[in-house]
């Protein structure tokens, strides 16, 4: 008799056990490509799952990290993403080549004012170079031919009356690098983002020509957040709840963003000493996560028109979908 | 029938390819038509700066690979036919050779600017190891009967080696030569793909950024083609210089 208890026991375990498994499965898994910079708030949805009320019941996150821009979207092509998140520039890029993808959130822009860092282009104090003017006959370090650096570049450059690329090389360089190099006249003007922007300022000895927003003029989305059109229809509800929390992590980051920050570096997100990374300025955020689909098309229209980056007008209205934030 | 033998394979798969990008299955972004493909060829073939990027990177790797040419033949050679050579100078070259001389790359760039110095100075080094390597063999598999019938003959140091040890060599240098050429393609492509302002690989990064396959693919076939006409260039100039020695396959 006792023996067909423990049987029993472990039949209604083993059901049990399957069951509790299958409803894990139920939960949709959510495949997201991001990068290593700027995306803070999304990140702490990792690091601080109790701000997102609705992961593991109503979706489950799986964080891929990827170094470039383009090899996230590869990967999405390869069948490895549902989505991810990406310069909107790349995103204009992906679109014109067909790719069925939205955006649907945005995570930071390049914005004027002294709350907010915006992405500097520094020479060497003590250089000839005094404006963007100067540059002629110079270089420029970005992070990679046609990101969103290479665009500010070649803005700020035509904005001076130059010609990229005639007047001024742009060469692709690692970020760590772009630092030394202006240093050691490698290369006459650098691309600084956080945290290399701020370390460079505390060692002194370079001077800001211009930065992203002056270059093309005006606040723009700097990284937005991207699905898949088929994982929309198919899990719609997965990416509306997602997006849900992901406005509430937003929200917390902006008003808590120095106890966030801590969090991140305790998580192992960022790895910058913690009192150096909470000093750091931050890029905008829009609490709400709209993104500025009007600087979007500014952007797509200036990458047709002036560095004809484009072949044809990318219709931005299809490429955003914002349905599925809060309202 | 027969001439028709060799086209018939690569225009199957040539086929198999077009078939694929127009059956829709698969993304244009995998699998860009080769139509497409045929129309950025053509737009590279007429458009001048497209042009300048392909002689840049044909400049740097045949300039590398010359300066390996002659610093590499010559060393092979001594490493050959010097036992003190070959042991003062084999231990650092059996160590060396393996390592992935591409990784340091960016100390090159620190070192030598991003420009054609650190790539040319790559390529440089990709290519002494094969040549040296080759030469050494050559110049060591020397009949020695025919270096002992030179020194019979009066013939000094200097002639036997110009004259007896080089000519017997030359097959091995060349074969040298065709390793070496390939791979200064390769690093030179793979250096502008990490830093450069200019050349094949950094037209390759652009296309990958805004995600045109097609443009890549025909970055690539130009890449192929030159890889081809320079391949042909040191088969047709081994079959020149070395006149004495034809190769014999089983089909001649």
């Amino acid at each position: 008799m006792g023996g067909v208890r423990t049987w029993l026991a472990i039949l209604v375990g083993a059901l049990l056990a399957g069951a509790l498994g299958a409803a894990a499965q139920e939960v949709p898994l959510i495949r997201l490509g991001h990068g290593f910079a700027a995306e803070e708030q999304l990140w702490l949805m990792v690091a601080r799952p109790d701000l997102t009320p609705s992961q593991n019941k109503k979706y489950r996150l799986k964080f891929v990290q990827f170094q470039g821009n383009a090899d996230r979207l590869q990967a999405y092509v390869a069948g490895e993403l549902d989505g991810g998140t990406n310069p909107g520039i790349t995103l204009i890029f992906a679109k014109a080549q067909g790719l069925d993808i939205k955006a649907v959130a945005s995570l930071c822009l390049e914005a004027a004012g002294k709350e907010h860092f915006q992405t500097t282009y520094m020479v060497k104090e003590d250089g000839p170079v005094k404006t963007a003017a100067d540059l002629r006959g110079g270089t420029v370090a970005v992070v990679a031919p046609k990101s969103a650096t290479d665009l500010w570049a070649r803005a700020g450059i035509l904005r001076a009356g130059l010609v990229p690329d005639r007047d001024v090389k742009i060469v692709p360089m690692a970020f760590p690098a772009i630092g030394p190099a202006v240093r050691s006249d490698k290369v006459t003007m650098g691309t600084f983002v956080e945290p290399f922007y701020s370390s460079e300022k505390v060692k002194g000895g370079l001077r800001p020509i211009f930065n992203a927003v002056e270059a093309v003029g005006y606040d723009h989305e700097l990284l937005d957040i991207w699905f898949s059109e088929k994982f929309l229809k198919t899990h719609g509800e997965a990416v509306r709840a997602f997006l849900a929390d992901y406005v509430a992590a937003t929200k917390y980051y902006v008003v808590n963003r120095d106890q966030a920050k801590r969090d991140l570096v305790a998580k192992g997100f960022v790895r910058t000493p913690v009192e150096v990374y909470v000093k750091t300025a931050d890029w905008k955020r829009e609490p709400n996560g709209r993104i500025d689909v009007d600087s979007l098309k500014k952007l797509a229209a200036f990458m047709l028109e002036k560095l004809s980056w484009l072949e044809k007008p990318v219709n931005v209205d299809e490429l955003v979908d914002q349905s599925y934030l809060p309202k | 029938m027969r001439r028709l033998l060799p086209i018939v394979l690569p225009g199957l798969a040539l086929l198999a390819w077009e078939v694929t990008a127009r059956s829709g299955s698969i993304s244009r972004i995998v699998c860009p038509s080769l139509f497409a493909i045929a129309r950025e060829l053509g737009t590279f073939a007429i458009r001048s700066d497209h042009l300048t990027e392909a002689w840049i990177s044909l400049y740097r790797a045949l300039a590398g690979f010359a300066v390996a040419a002659v610093v590499g033949v010559p060393l092979g050679l001594a490493l050959g036919r010097s036992p003190s050579a070959a042991r003062l100078v084999e231990p650092l070259l059996s160590a060396t050779y393996p390592i992935p001389k591409i990784a340091l790359f960016p100390i090159f760039v620190f070192a030598l600017g991003i420009g054609s110095l650190s790539k040319v100075s790559l390529v440089f080094l990709e290519c002494l190891y094969p040549i040296v390597i080759n030469a050494a063999q050559g110049a060591r598999a020397v009949n020695r009967v025919v270096v002992w019938s030179a020194r019979n003959m009066g013939a000094s140091p200097i002639q036997i080696l110009g004259k007896v040890v080089l000519p017997a060599a030359a097959p091995a240098v060349f074969a040298g030569f065709r390793v070496a050429l390939p791979v200064a393609l390769i690093v030179v492509i793979i250096t502008e793909m990490i830093g450069s302002a200019d050349g094949l690989g950094y037209f390759v990064m652009g296309a990958l950024a805004d995600l045109r396959t097609d443009r890549l693919l025909a970055a690539v076939v130009v890449t192929a083609a030159l890889g081809w006409a320079l391949d042909g260039l040191v088969v047709g100039s081994r079959a020149r210089l070395i006149f004495w020695e034809q190769h014999e396959t089983y089909f001649n």
